[in-house]
């Protein structure tokens, strides 16, 4: 899920940090400007090196040095098919939105949910609804108490800001992965650990 | 503020090299996380909490490579491979929703299964305590 990308950019070193070495001053530059941030490849998760710095030219009325660097950077971009493992954070009417610690915007909508299911108000936390799966005679509820849900990468798409929203409205997501769990072996892991795994416990 | 993207792609990364990555810079399981606050920040805190709860916590660059390399006799495409050494899949149902059309292509499930046994190290569970607690309790009895 995670690939390297090169990019070259301008950078601008304040004059507080043109006292450290200038790779760390560089560094600490670009930091400022791509770490967990989007980008029109994915959200940047770190830096990974520096390739080449030109320039340091001060340009008139600036106290600050301009630099320009190509570098590579860690990004976070799941390709589709990809099947990651995530944790549950909330469900409402239009399906479920999982969560990596790091990005949080992971959504399963409805049509995407293992069918027949069912849609019900939950009964421990009154704003949200609860998704159940019903497979057979049993019932397999998504709710906070799977440890983990793997799901499969459908798409990825990169909303445009909006210029206006409403009071109310859910903080906006730069980039949003839509998953399924509508396959074998999706969905909380604990809903496949009856199947019996090749185990070496036994010899 | 224009930036040139070079290259979108540079090279795809396996969940493990940017475990290694993140502990060369100096992070830590230490709670306090003062000390390489220096090198680490809090976001990239974020994916290195997040990756050590998955396969890559246990992984060396060692099995990695040599699991890449074996994988080439099973005809499997990159990005399956790397998502095989990303979720260390221990059964067919764990597998076979990373394999595309495995029908028909004619993989060797049970072979892919028991290279991952082999060569990749198991994933950092809660259960392997479990297990150990249920071997003492088993020693006890016994003596």
């Amino acid at each position: 899920m995670f690939c390297l990308s090169e990019l070259e950019d301008t950078v601008r070193v304040p004059p507080s940090d043109l006292n450290l070495p200038l790779e760390v001053a560089i560094k600490k530059a670009l930091q400022k400007l791509f770490l967990d941030k989007v980008l029109s490849i994915g959200l940047c998760v770190s830096i990974y090196g520096i390739k080449s710095i030109e320039g340091g030219f001060v340009l008139p009325g600036d106290g600050a040095a301009t630099y320009k660097v190509v570098f590579r950077i860690v990004v976070f971009r799941p390709f589709v098919g990809e099947v990651i493992a995530a944790k549950f954070k909330e469900s409402d009417s239009n399906g479920l939105r999982l969560t990596l610690g790091f990005f949080e915007d992971v959504y399963v909508p409805a049509p995407l949910i293992p069918t027949p299911n069912r849609c019900e108000p939950d009964p421990y936390n009154r704003n949200q609804m609860r998704w159940v799966w019903k497979y057979g005679d049993d019932e397999f509820i998504i709710d906070d108490s799977c440890q983990q849900i793997k799901f499969r990468v459908e798409n990825i798409s990169y909303p445009p800001v909006p210029t206006e929203r409403a009071e109310d409205a859910k903080p906006f997501a730069p980039m949003v992965v839509t998953g399924t769990i509508d396959d074998d072996g999706l969905g909380p892991v604990s809903w496949w650990e009856a199947c019996a795994p090749i185990s070496d416990a036994e010899d | 503020m224009k930036n040139i993207i070079v290259k979108a792609n540079a090279g795809a990364l396996t969940n493990f090299e940017v475990l290694d990555l993140l502990n060369s810079r100096g992070a830590s399981k230490d709670t306090t996380r003062v000390i390489a606050s220096e090198t680490v920040s809090r976001s990239e805190y974020k994916v290195y909490d997040y990756l050590m709860e998955t396969a890559a916590s246990t992984q060396t660059r060692e099995s990695v490579t040599k699991f890449s390399d074996k994988c080439k006799d099973f005809k499997l495409a990159k990005a399956e491979i790397l998502n095989i050494i990303n979720l260390r899949p221990s059964s067919d149902v764990e597998l076979t929703p990373i394999l595309e059309k495995p029908d028909e292509r004619e993989i060797d499930i049970e072979g892919i299964l028991a290279l991952v046994q082999e060569l990749l190290p198991p994933l950092p569970t809660v259960e392997a305590q479990k297990e150990n607690e249920q071997e003492e309790t088993e020693n006890d009895e016994q003596s």
